[in-house]
């Protein structure tokens, strides 16, 4: 029999379904309109080359210019990707490996630590943004720990948080679809636990890996609220530096960046699609795998 | 012979990407001790001048940005700047961070100075690093909230009052009553108010002849219920940096300061749409301050530009720009000569000064701050 | 496993291990002990002293916190009617929400996962996770502009004279119902895509053999089996959804505020730690209360709902 949305001729159940089809491909075709409409404003409106952002006064590249030309913005752009890969590492190493051990060696913990990360995702961003910035000045300045006044540091671990948890859950839902014979395996022949990590498990979970650095890393260029809170002068991330303009006034520039960022975003998704697609084990191709593993399923 | 064969079987694509998986993980942790130490460098708050640059935390749209880039071409240190709307807003982040903000100045209202330096949020000035002093007028040094100007050093000093849109207000506004008379009616869901719990107070305040420093419960009473039932559902919006909103024609109703009112209209395509209003009774008075926050991590650039933007020549720019009276000897006639637009939004005439009393930090700070929050919560539809 | 199989040299086990050589297994669990330090460090520290915060009061007008004097005061005072009122809106603003975005994915997936040829919806998928790697704030404040009584959506429908002056959505809850709606549809679509994608086709051509309508099949058959997908969309769309912070800032003004606002507000500029403390310990037993709710809601529906449509097949076994 035909697989559904498959053309199939002649059946008279298809004549009548037909409305409800066209009504689905309106609808999805609309939904997807709605879904970019306000990226194509924000792309048209980097070219207003008016004084302010909202007004569109001529158009011009002259936001572009002045977006990388103006130095406050190229600097909370550089915190904005060094907090991301700082993130990602972060979030890849303990979720990579915290979702191998609830995997493979779930002990009476596990439970304890699923409900944890769990708490953390859901847990609203307003909320551990008012617990963060308190805590890292209880650290830094009442403990002494000089680590902790540093801008970059306070972002990389109040980013790196949820992105962990998340990284756990692809990885761990990656690896439960996995037969664990390769490892034991391995094991019998007497490679040693981190010759059996880095030649078996490892390249089998690359992609949920990949996928989750990946998601890490984007998830942590598009933190506003807890960055806003627990930011030091000197290093304000992108995402902080808009909301900043905000209150004042909105330029074209950001605008204009923002674009470049959407453009910058795009390249290294389609990369990491060429990456996922070419791994055969990834589940329903490219972007249907990283779908998956970012669901958790 | 046959093992290798079979582990080769075994584990196929394990083998084959192994290098670059390998390269993979290694890469990534190289990338992510490069970007660590990057960080740490480049985000030392506590390096001091190494870095070379300056952090001012002040309000929206204060500075002129041509001033800015001269002092750094001129001295060196890159500005950042990053805005509030409040002083309660600047002083929550300054004491709950207790140093580690990374600013180096701020600008607080001359009522805040006292508090602020209480509670140990403020350097000490060394006068000896600050020369141009000598250019400020009399009027605004050695205040009554800063005796000897122990903490700040004034930055310019203004009035509040309002513009509305001509086009939808058809009436002349003249007063702060007029002022709620047209919140509630033709202005009503197209107004603002300003961030500032006190300003809002002294809105009702004046329009009811009541001395903008009351402390008298029955007048605060009064005010909470006014405002909260009467202009709560009228607001749209809590703005302090207005000047956008005028210049793009976004509301009908917009409380403002002098200069940030000067700033809208000059900017707005039409430039007679909105007209700015010295109320007939009387409004605030206040002086906002430079200010070095205590843990400056670039204390010397601080000094340095502090008095950098007294230099008379550099006032003047930064007058002509903001629209508020910088407080430096002889810059009305120096003004005027430079063909300064909208001199009257700029220097208060005498009759109006008259009426303009000086804010201060009352006991009824707290319930005031308090109603500031319930109106906030009900505001708007 | 083949690859056991194709093994063709004799088995190794444990108990052929040559001497000096033993199989060397880590203690179980030492891989999650990095993230649960980490998380206990920065996420469980400081939110309990969030929790022992809001037990505490305001000393003064220049001071935080004080937890010399602990009470319930400040839940009091977050449950008064002022904040409560943002509560109910915030609560309204997310169920309202999360239903619209399940309305609105629904369709969108099911075409998607069912209706697309394979070889589209991978593309779409793209298209459909595009705006989701934009930024949030980026595209709330598109929305911004769009809205503005002075832009060119209002514009345009003042030309077309489909309204009468100005548009006068942005800065009221209705600009903050559709931001919302709009940033977390992809997070409703997602799951929803997934779980429809695992949906046998099969089942569906079932359905229809047996003489069932397009919407019997829709009502018995999809809406059930898709029911995990549903779930995780509302719950990832209502959680950050109820702490939402940017949307209602950018295009709620003085009107749309909500709970997030608020709790920042005691934090930014009140200055009042416990009592933003104690708004935010309600915030999030909202949060797992309504969640908590819904979900006993829906899993009653469900056995109601399976109760009424299943067949009672006779039964085999000799009574």
């Amino acid at each position: 029999m035909t697989v559904a949305g498959g053309a199939s001729p002649r059946l008279p159940s298809r004549r009548r379904i037909r409305p409800a089809d066209t009504f689905l491909n309106v609808w999805g075709v609309l939904g997807l309109v709605f879904l970019f409409f306000p990226i194509v404003v924000i792309v048209v409106f980097s070219f207003n080359s008016g004084r302010t952002l909202q007004t569109f006064d001529g158009i011009g590249m002259e936001a572009y210019v002045a977006a990388l030309s103006n130095p406050a913005i190229v600097n909370s752009i550089t915190v904005s990707l060094i907090t991301a890969t700082g993130t990602a590492v972060v979030a890849t190493l303990l979720g990579t490996f915290a979702g191998i051990a609830l995997t493979r060696q779930p002990g009476w913990w596990a439970p304890g630590l699923l409900i944890l990360l769990g708490l953390v995702m859901v847990t609203p961003e307003i909320v551990s943004a008012i617990s963060l910035l308190p805590w890292f000045v209880t650290l830094g300045v009442d403990n002494g720990l000089a680590a902790f006044n540093i801008g970059q540091v306070r972002l990389i671990i109040a980013n790196s948080l949820f992105a962990s948890a998340v990284v756990t859950f692809i990885v761990r839902a990656r690896m439960t679809g996995m037969n664990q014979s390769l490892e034991e395996a391995a094991a019998d022949l007497y490679a040693p636990p981190f010759r059996r990590f880095t030649d078996i498990t490892l390249p089998l979970i690359r992609p949920a890996v990949i996928s989750g650095a990946l998601l890490a890393f984007t998830l942590s260029l598009d933190n506003t609220v807890v960055s806003s809170f627990v930011s030091v002068a000197g290093s304000t991330p992108w995402p902080v530096y808009i909301f900043a303009s905000l209150k004042a006034s909105l330029r074209p520039e950001i605008a204009a960046m923002s674009t470049l960022m959407l453009v910058l975003t795009l390249i290294v998704l389609a990369i990491a699609a060429l990456i996922l697609r070419r791994d055969p084990s990834g589940s329903g191709g490219g972007a249907a795998g990283l779908t998956s593993a970012m669901v958790g399923r | 012979m046959n093992q290798p064969q079979n582990v080769r079987i075994l584990i196929p694509e394990a083998m084959k990407k192994s290098v670059s998986r390998r390269m993979f993980l290694g890469g990534s942790a190289a990338l992510g001790v490069t970007a660590f130490l990057a960080a740490c460098s480049s985000g030392s708050g506590g390096g001091g001048s190494s870095s070379g640059g300056l952090n001012i935390y002040t309000w929206g749209e204060y500075d002129d940005p041509a001033v800015l880039t001269d002092y750094t071409s001129a001295k060196g240190p890159k500005i950042t700047l990053d805005s509030y709307g409040s002083n309660p807003e600047m002083i929550a982040k300054l004491s709950a961070a207790k140093g580690t903000t990374g600013y180096d100045i701020c600008v607080p209202t001359h009522s805040n100075i006292q508090q602020m330096a209480t509670a140990g949020l403020l350097t000490e000035l060394d006068h000896s690093r600050l020369p141009n002093m000598k250019n400020l007028v009399a009027k605004v040094v050695n205040t009554p909230f800063d005796p000897g100007n122990k903490y700040s050093v004034c930055k310019d000093w203004g009035s509040t009052g309002y513009v509305y849109d001509t086009t939808i207000i058809k009436r002349d506004l003249k007063s702060w009553a007029d002022f709620l008379d047209a919140a509630q009616k033709e202005a009503s869901g197209s107004m603002s108010l300003l961030e500032d719990q006190s300003e809002v107070a002294y809105t009702y305040f004046y329009a009811n002849g009541i001395d903008e420093n009351t402390t008298d419960p029955a007048h605060i009473a009064a005010y909470r219920s006014f405002i909260i039932d009467k202009i709560a559902p009228h607001v749209q919006a809590f703005e302090s940096s207005t000047n956008a909103s005028i210049s793009s024609s976004a509301r009908a109703l917009i409380h403002c300061w002098n200069g940030d009112g000067r700033l809208g209209i000059l900017a707005n395509a039409e430039p007679d749409r909105y007209k700015w209003v010295w109320p007939t009774e009387g409004a605030n008075l206040w002086q906002d301050n430079w200010a070095i926050v205590k843990g400056a991590p670039h204390e010397d650039a601080a000094y340095e530009f502090i008095n950098y933007v007294l230099d008379p020549v550099v006032s003047l720019k930064e007058l002509l720009y903001i629209g508020y009276n910088t407080g430096i000897e002889g810059i009305e006639e120096a003004a005027k000569k430079a063909d300064i637009k909208r001199p009257d939004m700029v220097f208060i005439s005498d009759d109006i000064m008259k009426k303009l009393v000086y804010s201060q930090m009352t006991s009824a700070e707290g319930t005031i701050i308090g109603i500031y929050d319930e109106l906030k919560a009900a505001a708007g539809k | 496993m083949t690859a056991v199989e194709e093994r063709s040299a004799p088995t190794q086990t444990a108990a052929d291990t040559p001497p000096g050589r033993r199989r060397l297994r880590l203690p179980g669990g030492l891989g999650a002990v990095p993230i649960s330090l980490w998380i206990l460090l920065f996420f469980i520290l400081p939110f309990g002293l969030v929790v022992w915060y809001s037990f505490g009061y305001k000393p003064g007008i220049y001071e935080t916190h004080a937890n010399d004097i602990l009470s319930l005061d400040r839940y009091g005072e977050a449950a008064s009617p002022a904040f409560f009122a943002i509560f109910l809106r915030t609560l309204k603003i997310a169920v309202t929400g999360t239903v619209l975005c399940l309305l609105i994915a629904f369709p969108m997936a099911y075409w998607m996962a069912v209706k697309l040829a394979p070889k589209w919806r991978g593309i779409v998928l793209a298209l459909v996770l595009i705006p989701y790697w934009t930024n949030f704030l980026v595209r709330t404040i598109g929305w911004q502009i769009s809205l503005s009584p002075t832009g060119f959506v209002s514009k345009l429908l003042q030309w077309a004279n489909l309204t009468d002056g100005p548009m006068h959505v942005l800065y009221t809850s209705a600009a903050v119902q559709l931001g919302v709606v709009y940033n977390y549809l992809p997070l409703m679509i997602l799951p929803l895509y997934v779980a429809l994608e695992r949906l046998d086709p099969k089942l569906l051509e079932a359905s229809r053999d047996l003489g069932g309508t397009a919407w019997d099949t829709l009502w018995r058959i999809t809406a059930p089996l898709s029911a995990p997908g549903v779930t995780a969309g509302m719950l990832l769309v209502f959680v950050p959804l109820m702490g939402d912070y940017i949307t209602p800032t950018v295009l709620g003004g003085a009107s749309g505020s909500m709970v997030g606002q608020m709790v920042a507000a005691q934090f930014q500029s009140a200055q009042n730690w416990a009592l933003g403390a104690a708004m935010a310990v309600l915030l999030m037993l909202a949060i797992f209360g309504t969640s908590a709710v819904v979900g006993g809601i829906l899993k009653v529906a469900g056995r109601i709902t399976t109760a009424m449509t299943s067949l009672k097949l006779p039964s085999k076994e000799p009574s």
